[in-house]
């Protein structure tokens, strides 16, 4: 029996979980053009996962990545519900460095 | 350096784990009359996998068989519990070519065809006069 598989599944749902908060909070009060930062942090991630020789560390590292990279995708629907009135609704974001740039690309949603 | 392929594999199946089955359950849900049966077939292969995950000897295997497997199950739960209460709230759209979104149309006020999150953020809330049309302040 190898335990290794399931154990990670399991710690995976609860990061993905994790992912639900983040989105919800961070959106409210950053705003979703924080996307390409959350996805490049994501990447760094997954990227640093190959050079860790724990397979632990290496997988939880992995799996936060892909997860911040998903959820860099979910920020524009975010906002859109929170515009919407299905979350609370904080007017006064803090934006990132060039947010003005960001706000001309296509925001991903997949 | 030894490069550990284990946290880029885990990565892997995580994200194309949620993201086909962030797709798939949004697409599957509005065309199934009978959700039960994909909802069965999600948890039985869910449960498979994991089951594999602990015969594999292979740490990579398993590892993969172990997220995709707890995502197929979290995907079971979407399809036949989370999705459809999205449908009866009105925050994802039915489909009135099925018979069971049909119903939920024609018993749940909120239930629409709009999907609301079809446009994009523009930076200020809705007032809930520009949320009484259907369209949502869109048309």
């Amino acid at each position: 029996m190898n335990w290794f598989g399931f154990s990670v599944g399991i710690a995976t749902l609860f990061i993905i979980g994790l992912g639900f908060v983040w989105v919800i909070r961070g959106e409210r009060y950053f705003g979703y053009l924080w996307w390409p930062y959350v996805m490049g942090f994501g990447a760094l991630c997954v990227v640093g996962s190959l050079f860790v020789s724990n397979d632990w560390v290496s997988v939880l590292l992995g799996g936060f990545g892909a997860s911040l990279i998903w959820g860099s995708t979910e920020l524009k629907e975010q906002a859109i519900r929170g515009e919407l009135g299905w979350y609370p609704f904080h007017a006064k974001k803090i934006l990132p460095p060039l947010s003005n740039i960001i706000k001309k690309w296509k925001a991903p949603s997949l | 350096m030894e490069l550990n392929w284990i946290g880029p594999a885990a990565a892997a199946a995580t994200f194309l784990g949620v993201w086909i089955g962030h797709v798939s359950v949004r697409k599957i849900e509005r065309e199934v009359e009978r959700i039960w049966i994909p909802s069965a077939l999600a948890l039985l292969f869910g449960i498979g996998l994991e089951v594999a995950s602990f015969m594999t000897p292979n740490m990579i295997l398993s590892t993969i068989c172990g997220i995709l497997g707890v995502t197929l199950l979290w995907d079971a739960l979407e399809l036949s519990v989370r999705q459809p209460r999205r449908i009866k709230e009105g925050y994802a759209p039915a489909n009135p070519n099925n018979p069971r979104h049909a119903q939920i149309l024609a018993t749940h006020p909120r239930a629409t065809i709009v999907d609301w999150l079809d446009r994009d953020p523009r930076g200020t809330s809705y007032a809930p006069t520009e949320l009484d049309s259907k369209e949502g302040g869109l048309a």
